[in-house]
């Protein structure tokens, strides 16, 4: 393109290189330790045989389904042959699941949201208060949703309202947790613009790191509605409103026709509420 | 009354008082990890002048700048910038500081799914109480500075756009709008043409000089580049592992200036060209 000028240069490249002869490459040795893929899984296989086993493991036997099998069946035959009647006393219970399902998702984001911001390092400089708001989130999450429904029951009384508090402290842990570490991916250099723009940490967060946020946040809020759809069907089970009162009466009178019914309704929400959700969160790039 | 000629180069935006001089004394940083990144630096640099800092990377020319806005704290020495002494300047007078300091990065530091304009806006930061920035709402006035700061720069029509869809040079003239929007009085800026193809890089180069010499206001640039620093810049600083190595006029600085800055020869990445 230029003028050409008989640089003596890279001569070697414009040549086709010429065919290399078999000659010693220079091949670095392998690294070592290939054996321990192996390693792990024989130590996972031998974990499992060991909790199978009569001693020390579960009390897992195949007699035990060869003996009952013909009762299953039974529940199965009856399962197969839902009882539609059933239908309209449903309803309520199904949309009160529902609610549920969308007042925690959206009372859990909205707490969420500055949490997220504060415990993650970018956008809190403070070792102190990230240290806190991560431990108190810790406990929030070891404790599983069905225990906060059973004992919130016992504070506040059957009903929606326990499993309602349950969900939003079930979403609270996942969504802090899955936004934070979005976070720390994010891009450091615009909170630095806005600090040396003179921001306090607040507007920082707020007109630097909060646009960058909005996608994640979005999307564990829409994955959390899914789940809590899910949840919020067996937390009727200890008394906390929705689907799964009525699970648990007609459970109670072996209603298996009638439960048949319920899981059906339960799936086509749960897809439906999939299938919405995921098409939202393809749409936010 | 005061309407702004359309085309005006930075004339709508005016520093809102006297561009900043800028003295440091036996300025020495020090990082947490052991690395002294600037030794002993003792600089006057008057207001107005447009200066650029040179020097190989790692060789303090960052740090320098960071520490003028106060993103590198002082480890001992003084430096005083306009009236304020950097070492004991904290909290609430550190942001009024930085309010008066526009900066702009080799990575533009833009929010890339935020508008233009919400970026833009970012240089009002320090005149804006956190109650409206965290609700969102910007003062009129405000948000006119910014379409003023867009306009100066050439690309008010984008305003609306997210910023992450605008090409590199068109990215740093958002970042330059938002810095311009602060009405500083001092105007830094780290390695501001290393991420750009070489006329966008002359175009951005040329908009700082228009800065300093329409608006008064000094500019401070770190550059690795001989020719930039040589058209674009008055005064020229080398630094060497954190020491001064040269201080004197841009123009004329040779290329054995420029091989004792760097320490070895010039290269031909050293130089931009056209």
């Amino acid at each position: 393109m230029t003028t050409a000028t008989p640089t003596p240069g890279p001569t070697s490249a414009s040549v086709p290189a010429a065919p290399v002869e078999h000659s010693v490459l220079n091949v670095p040795p392998r690294p070592r330790g290939r054996w321990k893929p192996w390693v792990a899984a024989a130590v996972v296989l031998v974990i499992t045989i060991i909790t199978f086993s009569p001693q020390w493991g579960v009390a897992f036997s195949f007699d035990a389904i060869a003996r009952n099998w013909q009762n299953g069946a039974g529940k199965i035959a009856q399962l197969l042959v839902p009882d539609w009647s059933f239908f309209p006393r449903t309803l309520a219970p199904l949309l009160e699941t529902l609610q549920m399902a969308v007042i925690a998702t959206a009372v859990g984001a909205l707490i969420s949201l500055p949490l997220s911001l504060w415990a993650a390092r970018l956008t809190n400089p403070h070792p102190l208060v990230r240290g806190i708001v991560r431990t108190i989130l810790n406990v929030i999450r070891a404790v599983p949703e069905l225990l906060y429904a059973a004992i919130l029951v016992a504070m506040v009384g059957v009903g929606a309202l326990p499993g309602i508090i349950a969900l939003v402290l079930f979403n609270v842990g996942i969504i802090v947790k899955l936004v934070s570490e979005a976070i720390e991916s994010n891009d450091a250099g615009p909170l630095e613009a806005a600090r040396a723009a003179g921001g306090t940490g607040a507007q920082v967060n707020r007109a630097a790191a909060l646009p960058d946020v909005w996608p994640a946040f979005a999307n564990q809020s829409l994955y959390v509605l899914e789940l809590n759809v899910r949840a919020s069907t067996v937390l009727g089970l200890v008394g906390a409103g929705g689907l799964g009162l009525l699970i648990d009466a007609v459970r109670t009178f072996y209603r298996y026709d009638q439960l048949s019914l319920i899981i059906l309704e339960i799936l086509v929400v749960v897809v439906a509420i999939d299938v919405v959700s995921s098409s939202i969160r393809k749409r936010l790039v | 009354m005061s309407i702004p000629a359309p085309s005006a180069a930075a004339g709508a935006i005016t520093p809102a008082a006297a561009s900043w001089a800028i003295s440091m004394r036996d300025l020495t940083v020090r990082y947490g990890n052991g690395v002294t990144a600037l030794k002993n630096v003792s600089l006057d640099i008057a207001a107005g002048e447009m200066v650029s800092v040179v020097g190989l990377s790692g060789s303090g020319k960052s740090s320098l700048i960071r520490t003028i806005n106060g993103l590198v704290p002082v480890t001992s020495g003084s430096l005083t910038v306009g009236d304020r002494d950097l070492a004991t300047t904290r909290g609430r007078d550190l942001r009024a500081l930085r309010g008066g300091i526009g900066m702009i990065f080799q990575s533009f530091n833009l929010a890339g799914r935020a508008s233009v304009l919400d970026n833009v806006l970012v240089g009002r930061l320090a005149h804006t109480p956190t109650w409206r920035t965290l609700l969102g709402l910007h003062h009129a006035s405000d948000k006119q500075l910014a379409f003023e700061a867009l306009e100066s720069v050439g690309i008010l029509g984008k305003c609306w756009d997210r910023a992450s869809s605008l090409s590199g040079g068109q990215q740093q003239r958002v970042a330059i709008a938002r810095a311009l929007t602060q009405q500083p009085h001092l105007m830094l800026a780290d390695e501001p043409v290393a991420s750009l193809d070489p006329p966008t890089a002359h175009a951005v180069m040329n908009d700082l000089r228009r800065i300093n010499r329409t608006l008064g206001i000094t500019v401070i640039t770190n550059v690795h580049l001989m020719d930039l620093a040589r058209t674009y810049t008055t005064r020229m600083i080398g630094l060497r592992a954190g020491e001064v190595v040269y201080d004197g006029p841009a123009a004329s600085a040779t290329d054995a200036d420029f091989e004792a800055i760097y320490g070895r020869s010039i290269a031909p990445e050293d130089v931009l060209g056209e």
